[in-house]
């Protein structure tokens, strides 16, 4: 449910509200005086883009959902460079697309403070990988500040642009999922007016990163660095915030880990320091030599890589040699994998320091095992009404099931689930159309890529290029229900809304794909079944590339828009010719369809009365709303 | 003040981010420290969700430790029990009647059964014998909405008085968090889950 947007607008220092660590970011974008707002959807950063669209025109900030993070990234530095203020969000793999642009401008610099939001999914909540993003403020040299909670979500924000401006640098602000997606209180500070306009004063030394003009570009970078280190040395959020009154252990922490290493902690009984370090490149060499100094043992407790754990080592062996590190390297302490949790810090604490659990874990495993031998798993599915089964079930009947499906990131990566089961190959956006290509030519089976809209203009076109420009031989598939569904509906070329909540040109798929080229280049409907199934035979048939574009609304959108006009979708109904046969519910798995009692029946809170059921029942006993 | 931990377990589409803000909102009114934990994104989509909600001076952390729920509110029988390990002989266990059957069960992918709600209860027992049930769906459309039987379960907790939140202040933060229109269906949902627990003690 959206919070009331406009109260972020409030010009009111002092008030406390409560926040969701990304809305916390987006009052930040409000009180940083930020000019500019770009980004690609993608959990677990959306909220910030989709908060601040929501307040910018009345704030008078530009965002723009750009078509992808490099564009993002690239948009928003050439504001940056003019001196506007800016920020783009992204989640952590969102990174790896802008990565070419982030790596350089790093040599280029900014004039407007510039902040690079990248979300990181522990857990793989809603990701491909769980990769630590903070390894790119080594990489690209960039200052990365890490928060803890929405409160420092908001004042980072500002921190970073203050510390972008001063060294002329984009700040890294890295968050992750259990960080923005938290809520907790968050008091207001007062608000800066935006910065966006400015001008590019001609310096091709500085701006233009020729490779006469790169190599002294790097060594400022460096500069720079050593800079940013004094900085990192007195910033208000690398501090010692508990001293153990007998100086045998320390802790070293940062992001969400630090949470989880305080109640830890406090579970154990433990008497230590905890050293939190909030801006987390560069270290604060001195503040943290001291701290070794002043301790015999020193435990590291951070999730994902051993970031800190590897420069804490480094800098001891250098400073202080007899000091004792624990952390996660050759696996001793903690993993590597999955997001922390208190009681994975706690036992971990256990295990170095010889403390007695304070919690029985173990007989509440022992407990739980035997209860959960009843649990059924309960795996997101494709929500009724999708279009996605419909397309789904078209391609299934169009191939027996025989073609093999390259897939792509989005909501229909989930129909590799049972009954649909289409999908056999997934790694990052895009890529359904590169791969596609490769398992063409290595296999003699019929190729199928599945993309999504969105998808297909963040990184779908260049190889789709590359698949006309080579000759590749199999059938792209646009799955296009008119919105980025997974995120949160955000607009998309396709759409033609923009960011801003007005009309910009519409960009069409079917028209983007004959200019690459493509000759055979259908739209259908994908409920329109029999149709679309002769569509995806034919565009097999044909050489080279084809094209088929399967368009319907996305059913949330539709629910959505039915409810706010406080109507309801009239649903499918179940004849008496129904014999149980169960086909409905064998072919298309629609959480609508559910048995009671031995019988089919159709739960009408969740029916949007698609129809799909209706056409695959072999008797005819299902019947569309009037 | 001790922390208290709440925990929220259903499924996609109940409305658990929801009562989560609420809970949570109703807490800073209370000028109380609180942190919320939500899932976004592909669990949403009909799947099993989670959400904690802590309170208290010292809570950092969003999540819970195993063992340390003062309340678990279960929006689903079977959710409930799938986050029980949270639970401790302490702990009330407060959860709707209405079972919502995982779409795999129907397609027979793997020959199980789906468990009554007496033998989810039964489960529940192993870890407390606090346990309210309560036929949320019932009372969501007697008040003229089955969407809310999320706001249904918060008025039951209201009145437990397991919360350290004022039942007064719950209702403030529903009306600023629910759209306009559904202000008074909601408030009617609150009152009808608060009247029945009141009324079983």
């Amino acid at each position: 449910m959206p919070p009331k947007p406009e109260t972020l607008l409030q010009d009111k220092a002092g008030k406390q509200v409560l926040l969701l660590g990304n809305e916390a970011i987006a009052r930040g974008v409000i009180e940083a005086g930020i000019g500019i707002v770009t980004t690609y959807p993608g959990t677990p950063a959306s909220e910030i883009g989709d908060t601040v669209s929501k307040l910018a025109s009345k704030a008078g900030i530009y965002m723009e959902y750009s078509v992808n993070e490099k564009v993002a990234v690239e948009v928003a530095a050439g504001a940056a460079v003019c001196g506007a203020r800016a920020l783009t969000a992204m989640k952590h793999v969102g990174l790896n697309v802008a990565a070419d642009a982030v790596m350089t401008l790093a040599y280029i610099g900014v004039r407007g403070g510039y902040v690079i939001v990248t979300a990181d999914d522990p857990e793989c909540y809603s990701s491909q990988n769980e990769q630590d993003n903070r390894l790119y403020a080594l990489l690209s040299n960039l200052p990365c500040l890490e928060p803890s909670n929405p409160q420092e979500c908001k004042d980072m924000v500002r921190y970073a642009v203050q510390i972008s401006e001063k060294l002329e640098l984009p700040v890294l602000l890295r968050t992750v999922t259990r960080v923005s997606h938290t809520r907790g209180p968050v008091i207001y500070g007062s608000i800066d007016k935006p910065r966006l306009k400015g001008m590019l004063k001609r310096d091709v030394q500085r701006f233009v990163a020729v490779p006469r003009h790169a190599r002294p570009m790097h060594d400022r970078l460096l500069e720079k660095v050593e800079r940013a280190k004094e900085i990192s040395e007195s910033s208000p959020y690398n501090r010692v915030v508990r001293k153990a009154d007998n100086g045998k252990i320390g802790i070293i922490s940062s992001s969400a880990a630090y949470n989880y290493a305080v109640e830890a902690t406090e579970l154990l009984g433990l008497n230590v320091s905890l050293l939190k370090l909030g801006m987390s490149h560069p270290l604060p060499e001195g503040i943290i030599t001291q701290f070794l100094e002043e301790h015999e043992k020193i435990i590291v407790v951070e999730e994902l890589e051993p970031y800190l754990e590897v420069q804490v080592k480094a800098l001891a062996k250098d400073c202080v040699p007899k000091v004792e590190i624990y952390g996660k390297m050759r696996g001793q302490y903690f993993l590597r994998s999955s997001e922390f949790s208190t009681r994975i810090v706690v036992e971990g604490l256990a295990k170095i320091t010889g403390l007695k659990l304070p919690i029985d874990f173990i007989s509440i495993e022992q407990k739980y095992e035997e209860v959960s031998q009843t649990l059924i798993r309960r795996s997101p599915v494709l929500c009724a009404g999708c279009p996605h089964r419909a397309s789904f079930y078209v391609l299934k009947r169009a191939t027996n099931g025989k073609a093999l499906f390259p897939t792509d990131i989005g909501c229909y990566a989930l129909g590799i689930a049972p009954p649909l089961s289409v999908g056999d190959l997934l790694i990052c956006m895009g890529a359904s159309i590169g791969t596609a290509g490769g398992v063409s030519k290595a296999t003699e089976v019929d190729t199928i890529a599945i993309v999504g809209d969105s998808t297909f203009f963040h990184a779908g076109i260049p190889a789709l290029v590359n698949a006309v420009y080579n000759n590749h031989k199999f059938t792209l598939v646009v799955v296009d229900n008119l919105t980025t569904a997974m995120t949160g509906n955000q607009p998309h070329p396709g759409t033609g809304k923009t960011g801003m909540g007005t009309h910009g040109k519409r960009v069409v798929i079917e028209e983007v794909a004959r200019g690459c080229g493509v000759r055979f280049v259908k739209v259908i409907n994908p409920f329109e079944v029999e149709e679309a199934i002769r569509a995806v035979k034919e565009a097999l048939r044909t050489s080279g590339v084809s094209v088929v574009v399967f368009r319907a609304p996305c059913a949330l959108l539709l629910v959505r828009e039915k409810r706010r006009l406080g109507e309801r979708l009239e649903s499918c109904w179940i004849t008496e010719a129904c014999n149980n046969c169960m086909a409905c519910i064998k072919l298309l798995g629609c959480p609508a369809l559910v048995i009671k009692n031995g019988n089919v029946t159709i739960n009408e809170a969740l029916c949007t009365g698609c129809g799909l059921c209706a056409h695959v029942c072999p008797y005819k006993a299902i019947r569309l709303p009037e | 003040m001790k922390s208290f931990n709440l925990l929220l377990a259903g499924v996609g589409g109940q409305g658990i981010l929801l009562a989560a803000e609420i809970l949570g909102t109703a807490a800073v009114y209370e000028g109380l420290n609180v942190r919320v934990s939500e899932v976004h994104g592909a669990a949403q989509r009909g799947g099993a969700v989670v959400s904690n909600i802590r309170i208290g001076k010292n809570v950092l952390a969003p999540t819970m430790v195993e063992g340390t729920a003062d309340v678990i509110l279960g929006l689903e029988p079977l959710e409930t029990l799938r986050n029980v390990k949270f639970a401790s002989e302490k702990t009330l266990v407060l959860m709707n009647s209405e079972v919502i059957t995982p779409t795999g069960i129907f397609l027979k992918i793997r020959e199980v059964n789906l468990p009554s709600l007496e033998t989810i209860i039964r489960n529940i027992r192993f870890f407390t014998d606090r346990i309210i049930v309560v036929d949320a769906l019932e009372l969501a459309r007697k008040a003229g909405n089955v969407l809310t039987q999320n706001i249904v379960l918060i008025g039951a907790l209201a009145a437990t008085e397991e919360l350290p939140i004022k039942t007064g202040t719950l209702e403030g933060a529903i009306k600023e968090l629910v759209p306009t229109n559904y202000i008074e269906v909601n408030l009617r949902a609150f009152n009808l889950g608060y009247d029945y627990v009141k009324s079983m003690r």
